[in-house]
């Protein structure tokens, strides 16, 4: 391996073991292991939420969409990012004053129960582990191909890396991984692009002329339509992305770890100023790879595009940069996988563990020990997992993950806060429905039954590869319908006012517990 | 519920409808536009002769900052005109 990425690598997984050393200290209670105590101010976990969101399919793969489809690459950061005004407007703070630790809390505060409790934790289990495993998966190929590292290699650094700081350090370590990651990149992306930018005298018009060049379609590579031919496919892609996230658990679980309502605003509003600069920057970076390397060139070398930020790193500033690029890589990937296994974990030991399981009678030092161990076990079977699947694609998993999310959490919670009528049979017939709809599409779908390269031989039932303009209202159909049928069991007026208001207007529960 | 509670949540809903509606026009009218007026959204704009598709595309990034901009404004207003002390609302 050259020394230059050696160092490098050996840099970052020092610095964020001794984050993950000094939050270890300080993780000595329940509070602070799930959710730092709600201790963050808003600035910070709007960077953690950045840090969380932005994986290496972002900043690796759009690159690469853009310089290989022009506009239609550039077209999945829009939907990332407006998702978040769904986030705020609509989910972020009834999620903060009624859960504690788990979106199982927040579906309780309106039906309480222990089915509602293993329907969520099942969801949000499902949901961090499908995001999880194609995360593990593109580190080992990510780190052989830049590090040139054995695939098993790679994926046991960052398994064992994630789990370390979940199981030592919990959210604290999670957190401040994610706010340094969330560092590094943007002052790694902002530098890439300063000097890009500077190939081209500092003009626009320079770049542009140059990307004429450079591609073999000439002005046309500017016009849309490189990526999405189908309509349907298109607008089933945008609408899933823009719901996907208001339904993703582990960026919702970060709304508890501020004190209040206001800090929550504040988290998003600094978060969406984060992904939209950094998502403008991709565009520049992406359209700089056509002007400097060559459309031909690139596909030749990555028909995929995700190695274009690596190739234009090296182009314009050597093997230093093209290590620092490779670093960011190697944080953007522990960073998120780190947020999933704690979402995981606290899905499994505070819902089904510690509710479900003991009764929610187990003491402070039991629940903060089952969470220690849940959280082993998730970061042990996530990286077997990962090691046994070096030869099956499992790429797709990414957008199935906002596909299952939109079409099962999102119409639960978003039904859960503003519907009088839901019934608690309609959250289970919701998600069951919106889980089924999403698997029973995507396994049916070109992604898997593919006659020239999928796991299964044959043409697919269905023909969408994002099926979610289907399954989400489909997702929705199935709440509906199941809380008419149930219309008995519905809560009274006066008892859905008091939760209409304590959601919409009440006061803050993230306080410190000592 | 006390009337001056409904007043206050009446309120907060007919804003959050409006912002929500007017950023989620925004946004959808993107793929829409590509799906029905391609040959429109394909022609050289002012910018460097740069198709309206891309335009509107880049717009969308200020579009969120400033619609969540507005958002905490509204909220904050609205947590600092709470009728009744939040408390006794619950």
């Amino acid at each position: 391996m050259n020394p230059t990425y050696f160092l490098f690598l050996i840099y970052i997984i020092v610095c964020t073991l001794i984050i993950t050393y000094w939050a270890a200290n300080r993780t000595k209670t329940t509070p602070r292991f799930y959710v730092a105590a709600g201790k963050l101010t808003g600035f910070q976990n709007g960077m953690a939420i950045a840090g969380d969101f932005i994986s290496a399919a972002s900043f690796l793969g759009i690159i690469g969409m853009v310089a290989l489809r022009g506009y239609d690459g550039f077209l999945y950061s829009i939907g990332f990012l407006v998702s978040y005004i769904v986030v705020l407007f609509l989910i972020a703070e009834p999620i903060h004053r009624l859960g504690q630790y788990s979106l199982g809390d927040v579906i309780c505060a309106r039906f309480p129960g222990q089915h509602m409790r293993l329907l969520m934790a099942l969801g949000t289990f499902i949901i961090s582990i499908l995001y999880m495993i194609p995360q593990l998966v593109a580190s080992g190929f990510l780190l052989r191909l830049l590090l040139n590292l054995d695939y098993s290699l790679s994926v046991l650094i960052v398994g064992v890396l994630m789990t370390i700081y979940v199981v030592t350090g919990g959210m604290i370590a999670t957190s401040w991984v994610q706010i340094v990651k969330t560092v590094l990149l943007m002052s790694g992306t902002f530098l890439l692009t300063l000097i890009v930018f500077s190939h081209f005298d500092w003009k626009i018009a320079s770049l542009i002329d140059k990307v004429k060049d450079g591609s073999p379609f000439g002005m046309e590579f500017f016009r849309p339509g490189h990526l999405f031919q189908n309509p349907i496919e298109f607008f089933s892609l945008q609408l899933s992305l823009v719901l996907g996230t208001a339904g993703l658990p582990h960026i919702l679980i970060r709304l508890y770890t501020v004190r209040n309502t206001f800090q929550v605003r504040r988290s998003l509003i600094s978060s969406t100023w984060i992904i939209g600069s950094f998502y403008f920057m991709t565009l520049l970076l992406g359209l700089g790879t056509v002007a400097l390397l060559g459309y031909d060139n690139l596909f030749s070398l990555d028909p995929t595009g995700n190695i274009a930020a690596p190739l234009l790193a090296h182009a314009v500033g050597g093997d230093f940069l093209l290590a620092f690029v490779a670093a960011i890589a190697f944080t953007t990937i522990i960073a998120v996988v780190a947020g999933l296994v704690i979402s995981a974990t606290t899905a499994f030991s505070h819902d089904i563990v510690h509710h479900i399981l003991k009764k929610g009678k187990s003491t402070e030092k039991e629940q903060l020990h089952a969470a220690r161990l849940s959280a082993l076990a998730i970061g042990m079977i996530s990286t077997l997992f990962a090691l046994s699947l070096e030869n099956i694609n499992v790429t797709f998993l990414v957008s199935i993950t906002f596909i299952v999310a939109a079409s099962s959490i999102f119409p639960v919670l978003l039904l859960t806060f503003y519907w009088k009528r839901f019934t608690a049979v309609g959250v289970i017939t919701g998600m069951a429905t919106g889980l089924l709809s999403s698997l029973i599409f995507v396994i049916f779908g070109p992604h898997v039954m593919n006659p020239q390269d999928g796991w299964i031989l044959r043409e697919p039932l269905f023909s969408l590869y994002n099926p979610g303009i289907i399954t989400i209202p489909l997702g929705f159909l199935g709440a509906i319908v199941g809380s008419l049928l149930s219309g008995k069991k519905r809560q009274s007026i006066c008892e859905f006012e008091r939760f209409f208001v304590r959601a919409h207007i009440g006061m803050d529960t993230r306080r410190e517990v000592e | 519920m006390e009337e001056k509670i409904r007043a206050h949540l009446r309120k907060r809903k007919r804003l959050l409808i409006l912002l929500l509606s007017v950023s989620l026009l925004f946004y959808f009218l993107l793929p829409l536009s590509l799906i029905f007026i391609p040959d429109v959204m394909s022609r050289p704009s002012f910018f460097y002769n740069m198709p309206w598709a891309w335009l509107y595309a880049i717009l969308q990034i200020p579009m969120t900052w400033v619609f969540v901009g507005i958002y905490h404004a509204f909220a904050k207003k609205m947590e600092r005109t709470m009728p009744v002390n939040k408390e006794d609302a619950l």
